[in-house]
């Protein structure tokens, strides 16, 4: 058998000024019970601040979650400076209010998954598992 | 559809449909059948002390409630034609909500809130925002809501001041309210929420000095209305939204009266903002509930003599959480359903949630319809024309006096514990809502809580396509450079002297009232983020980027 982490580690939180924050709080809960180590950084986060504490803790998967129409501007931010500093290991995967037809640009920018409102859990957790498995 | 989902179909044609439970939304039990042995006495009637059944005599009859759709984004002048456009289709109330920076008093060139300007409300930062945002209105005519907290809330409020001066609108002529809540305006009393860009203690003193000021000058202005709203938008349920708001209620006026003003001359012009959400006959019994403890506190706790002290006024949106993105339409059908509920609860200014909402801001056609609801209801199904027509119903009485009680529970819990200002710094607050979010998402996920095309009868072959509202993609920039230019275009010396002016009054007298001096800085030009740099440097408290 291959070596592993013992979990994969996801990093969640929301970028810029939104604090609606109800989805991404049940979400931790779900993917933490479903044993992924979850490091929760609630919201007012800037993308330099989210990057850098995705490369200290090492993880796997960054997961962001908008409301208001912000997630063009801040997926932008996101993808660039991961760009940048050339990191291509880190999943990333995006939640929230986000149009349909906004998806397609959030993909091209490097979005594995866009979960928006009413995804079932088990559906959350498929997708990850599956996206995992893929990467490996 | 494959051959076993027929199978369960026919199965459940055989048996019959049932619910999972009987309980409501916030777990009380419904009975089988309510019988005259629920209730204790008939209720009195509508108008009287504690006005169960409503704060005025006649209710709708007398006067239909105020509909009163949120709108806000972009431009305050393109807000403005929204608002306009909203009033042309029947609205008759207005109700503006800013912008994020604008709420959290960040001007929009600032690096942390560029990608947030204008998308949730509109952006108002400097004085000429606000004439635009209320051209043509009248001022003294319309009755006008300003979905602001404190602190920025003292800056808006004395845009508008100047703006009424300017028109020769006396203060004592304007109607309205200004939300100046700094405990649940944002998104409800989520500690991270409300502490990362102002000091909460220093917050509730600002709302104090809007509220103080507003009274001496305008007795027609609404001086705070307690965001119930966004306290249930958390995920609480129907108890802990009214005892929580009903509890930042008190903390108010004890502030108000600790500054030496008299109960009645500031009780009347308290309003509330409430949910409404979707178990129907709860949301009724809890809006009853909520108007009887008001009335009780106000006159037994603190001695209001003025019978209008006693009136729990609330505005209310159907709530949000309940729509969903999955097949949108059905969402006409809930807001309908709920925009009933409150008006069977006696509310008295509706927001009626967009069918679009779980996607962007609302359409125009959206918005519309909202309006259209609320006039199918009042003018349509005659519900209004008898004066709370449920009341006597042995179910909504005896619901009423069961939500009355454990609301009453629930502040005694909270009074213990010093109020809710304490409670929330304490993090007590905060731990009840993560508590009842993490069991929304185990209900949602569980059926426990059933949302029909969702976790019921889910079809995920739908495809319907909905107008769906698009923010601009080359206004934010436009906007920033605006401000930009706005700061670089002003006798900088008065700006000075002002921003000066203002620090010294926060070092040297914060004790003092300090509209005047924010007055007089919006005066000298001075934009919404720098009168609020200036108050937190003042006091010493760095936020984020300063």
């Amino acid at each position: 058998m291959m070596e592993q982490k013992a979990k994969k580690r996801i990093l969640l939180g929301k970028l810029g000024l939104d604090a609606h924050d109800n989805g991404v709080v049940i979400v931790a809960k779900w993917l933490s019970d479903a044993g992924y180590e979850v490091i929760y950084l609630g919201f007012y986060n800037f993308p330099e601040h989210f990057i850098e504490v995705a490369l200290q803790e090492d993880v796997d998967a960054i997961g962001v979650s908008f409301l208001g129409g912000e997630h063009l501007y801040y997926t932008r931010k996101l993808t660039d400076l991961m760009k940048e500093k050339g990191i291509n290991n880190i999943k990333l995967i995006l939640g929230g209010v986000i149009p349909s037809h906004d998806v397609d640009e959030l993909k091209r920018l490097g979005v594995s998954e866009v979960f928006t409102p009413g995804t079932l859990r088990q559906t959350i957790i498929e997708s990850l598992g599956k996206l995992f498995k893929e990467g490996m | 559809m494959g051959i076993n989902d027929k199978k369960e179909i026919q199965s459940s044609y055989l048996e019959g449909e049932r619910l999972a439970h009987f309980k409501s939304l916030t777990g009380i039990e419904y009975k089988e059948v309510y019988t005259p042995e629920d209730i204790s006495d008939a209720p009195e009637p509508p108008g009287v002390y504690p006005f169960t059944r409503g704060i005025h005599k006649t209710m709708y009859r007398g006067r239909l409630w105020t509909r009163r759709q949120q709108s806000g984004y972009r431009s305050a002048k393109e807000s403005n034609e929204r608002i306009k456009y909203l009033l042309s289709v029947g609205q008759t109330g207005i109700n503006v909500d800013p912008d994020l920076p604008t709420h959290l008093a960040l001007d929009p060139e600032n690096p942390l809130a560029q990608g947030d300007v204008g998308l949730q409300g509109t952006s108002i930062v400097t004085y000429e925002d606000m004439v635009d945002l209320y051209r043509d209105i009248p001022l003294d005519e319309v009755s006008n809501t300003m979905i602001i907290e404190a602190p920025s809330s003292a800056v808006i409020m004395a845009q508008y001041l100047l703006l009424a001066n300017e028109r020769g609108i006396p203060w004592e002529k304007l109607i309205g309210t200004i939300m100046n809540c700094p405990l649940t305006q944002l998104v409800g009393p989520t500690y991270q929420s409300i502490t990362t860009f102002f000091p909460v203690e220093p917050a509730v003193k600002i709302a104090l000095d809007v509220m103080e000021f507003m009274i001496k000058r305008a007795p027609r202005w609404n001086i705070v209305n307690i965001n119930a709203y966004n306290i249930r938008e958390t995920g609480v349920d129907a108890i802990q939204e009214a005892a929580f708001a009903l509890s930042i209620g008190q903390e108010y006026a004890r502030g108000l009266i600790e500054r030496g003003l008299d109960i009645d001359t500031f009780a009347p012009r308290i309003g509330f903002f409430s949910a409404v959400h979707i178990d129907f006959f709860e949301e009724i019994a809890k809006l009853r509930a909520m108007r009887r403890i008001w009335a009780r506190i106000m006159k037994e706790k603190f001695g209001a003599k003025n019978e209008r002290s006693l009136l729990f006024r609330t505005a209310c949106q159907t709530s949000a959480l309940p729509l969903t993105a999955q097949e949108p339409l059905n969402n006409l059908v809930r807001a309908g359903i709920q925009s009933l509920a409150a008006v069977l609860g006696g509310v008295q200014s509706l927001h009626t949630t967009g069918y679009d909402e779980a996607f962007s801001l609302p359409t125009e056609e959206s918005h519309k319809l909202s309006i259209r609801t609320q006039q199918i209801i009042a003018y349509e199904t005659g519900v209004v024309k008898s004066v709370d027509p449920l009341g006597g119903s042995y179910l909504i009485e005896r619901l009423t006096d069961d939500l009355e009680e454990q609301i009453w529970n629930l502040l005694k819990i909270i009074e213990d514990k010093g109020g809710f200002l304490q409670c929330f710094l304490d993090r007590w607050v905060e731990d009840q809502i993560t508590e009842k979010r993490h069991q929304l998402g185990e209900d949602m996920d569980s059926g426990q809580q059933p949302i029909v095309g969702v976790n019921l009868f889910r079809d995920d072959r739908d495809s319907t396509e909905i107008a769906i509202f698009r923010h601009s993609d080359t206004w934010q920039s436009e906007r920033i450079q605006e401000i930009i230019e706005h700061k670089e275009n002003r006798n900088q010396e008065s700006v000075k002297r002002a921003l000066d002016a203002l620090d010294e009054q926060i070092r040297k007298n914060w004790e003092g009232n300090c509209i005047e001096v924010i007055m007089k800085a919006v005066e000298a030009r001075c934009t919404l983020g720098e009168i609020m740099d200036a108050i937190r440097t003042a006091i010493d408290f760095k936020r984020p980027g300063l």
